[in-house]
């Protein structure tokens, strides 16, 4: 640490350059050790309470978004696969069970002329056959 | 065919169904189960409303209780199942099962149900044998008779391989508003054990039925017994089952929600055991698709379901089954397709 004495303005420049070097000196030789160091010790300005109560809020949370990303891996697995047991063949059963339903009154109402159908058509756009026979 | 049909259950002692809802402190042989017999007896609501409104109906059987619930939940299976019935005639009929098993033996079973002549009433005939014998050479076969025209009796014996493990018989009395049954299982002369249940069940109001069960065991140099007390409460679209007893308690709640679905919930607490569990089952039935959907969700983190679907143009039934076990991770899946 440079000497309070060669730090005042009465010090000639030349006299400085060697304190400069060694400061760069230090510097340099410290940096890479420093930077962090540095860093954190920024934090010391601020009250212990204020230190202590970050420093449990962040941990805290590091833990709780651990805990909730574990729990919702676990939890989107379970849903998936009961929803796949429980639930999918139904619904593969009834959707087939529906497009069967259409196709076969959509074949009665090509067949049969479109007032047959349960929805009914449009009246008069395919006239019946047994009409024209 | 229609009365062998009629008075055969579908699968005759099928390995894994415990037909007879075990006495809590009885353990019946894994794979032992009386058949349904109760597909036979005509729905007690009828028989209700034709007798006069301030008799009470005959409360059915003592084993009954439970099952209207049960039967919604899924069975579970594994492996590969082929079953093909045949009936050889009106009184006779025949059924084979190969069973191939990924954790056990594969195994195949010829069974025959046979049913008599004396008509008890609108397709139930007496007396029907149900046997059924593995490829090892284990045997169970049941023979149901009544004896009189309230009182039905039944013996059952189990052998496997060349031992036999369960022999039991048993008498149930019919009465107007009661049902009676007691049974003798594994009585053993020269050593001195057997095992004797009582069953009584009586219809309070055409709602309420309250009953109990006695079992009673002994072997040389030791002897117990084992009571239960039952409670069922029929409504309009459901029926609540309350059984508590010494080994437990275990209660269930069945109810219909429209003629698709049918819901369940089941709790069961051993006091042996020390532990509880919950279950809950649903069967979705769609007859235009011909589909049978059983689903259930337990407190064992157990998921389960069954699919049943007729292939109608030919007389084929194919069954998928999965039960996945969350808290275990394991996994079992089976299907198995019945032929006839």
């Amino acid at each position: 640490m440079p000497h309070i004495e060669e730090l005042s303005p009465d010090a000639g420049p030349l006299s400085t350059r060697p304190l400069e070097d060694e400061i760069d000196d230090d510097e340099d030789e410290d940096l890479d050790e420093t930077m962090m160091e540095r860093l954190w010790g920024l934090t010391e300005m601020f009250p212990d309470t204020v230190r202590t109560a970050a420093e449990v809020s962040a941990q805290c949370s590091v833990s709780l978004a651990k805990q909730f990303y574990s729990f919702s891996r676990t939890a989107l697995w379970v849903g998936t696969t009961s929803f796949m047991i429980l639930v999918l063949p139904v619904v593969f059963e009834t959707e087939r069970l529906q497009l069967e339903q259409q196709q076969l009154q959509q074949q009665r109402q090509i067949l049969l002329g479109p007032n047959t159908g349960m929805s009914g058509g449009m009246p008069g756009m395919m006239p019946p056959v047994l009409g024209k026979m | 065919m229609g009365s062998v049909l009629a008075a055969s259950s579908p699968n005759p002692l099928p390995p894994a169904s415990g037909g007879v809802a075990a006495a809590p402190g009885l353990t019946a042989p894994p794979g032992f189960g009386m058949p349904p017999v109760s597909s036979v007896i005509p729905p007690d609501g009828a028989a209700s409303e034709q007798e006069a409104e301030n008799s009470l109906s005959n409360p059915g059987a003592f084993d009954e209780c439970h099952r209207k619930c049960k039967e919604v939940f899924p069975m579970q299976m594994e492996g590969v199942r082929l079953v093909v019935n045949k009936g050889l005639s009106n009184h006779f009929q025949v059924n084979h099962t190969v069973l191939l098993s990924t954790t056990g033996d594969s195994t195949y079973r010829f069974g025959s149900t046979y049913v008599g002549t004396k008509q008890m009433g609108p397709g139930e005939f007496f007396p029907v044998m149900v046997g059924d014998m593995d490829n090892s050479g284990s045997l169970n076969a049941q023979i149901i008779h009544q004896v009189a025209s309230r009182i039905r009796s039944k013996l059952a014996f189990q052998t496997q391989l060349n031992k036999f493990v369960n022999w039991q018989g048993d008498a149930e009395i019919k009465g107007e508003d009661y049902t009676a049954t007691i049974t003798l299982g594994n009585p053993d002369v020269l050593v001195g054990s057997g095992i004797l249940i009582a069953h009584y069940l009586q219809s309070i109001t055409p709602a309420l039925a309250l009953g109990g069960e006695l079992v009673y065991h002994s072997r040389p140099g030791e002897e117990g017994s084992v009571m239960s007390l039952v409670g069922r409460y029929t409504g309009s679209n459901y029926i609540a089952t309350l059984t508590v007893g010494s080994a437990g308690a275990h209660a269930s709640y069945y109810h219909r929600a429209n003629e698709q679905l049918q819901l369940g919930v089941e709790l069961e607490a051993s006091s042996r055991m020390q532990d509880t569990s919950v279950s809950f089952g649903y069967q979705l039935d769609v007859p235009k698709a011909n589909l049978l959907f059983k689903g259930s969700l337990d407190s064992n983190w157990v998921v389960g379901a069954t699919l049943e679907k007729k292939l109608l143009p030919l007389p084929l039934s194919l069954v998928l089954c999965t039960f996945l076990n969350h808290r275990k991770n394991k996994f079992q899946c089976g299907f198995g397709v019945t032929i006839g």
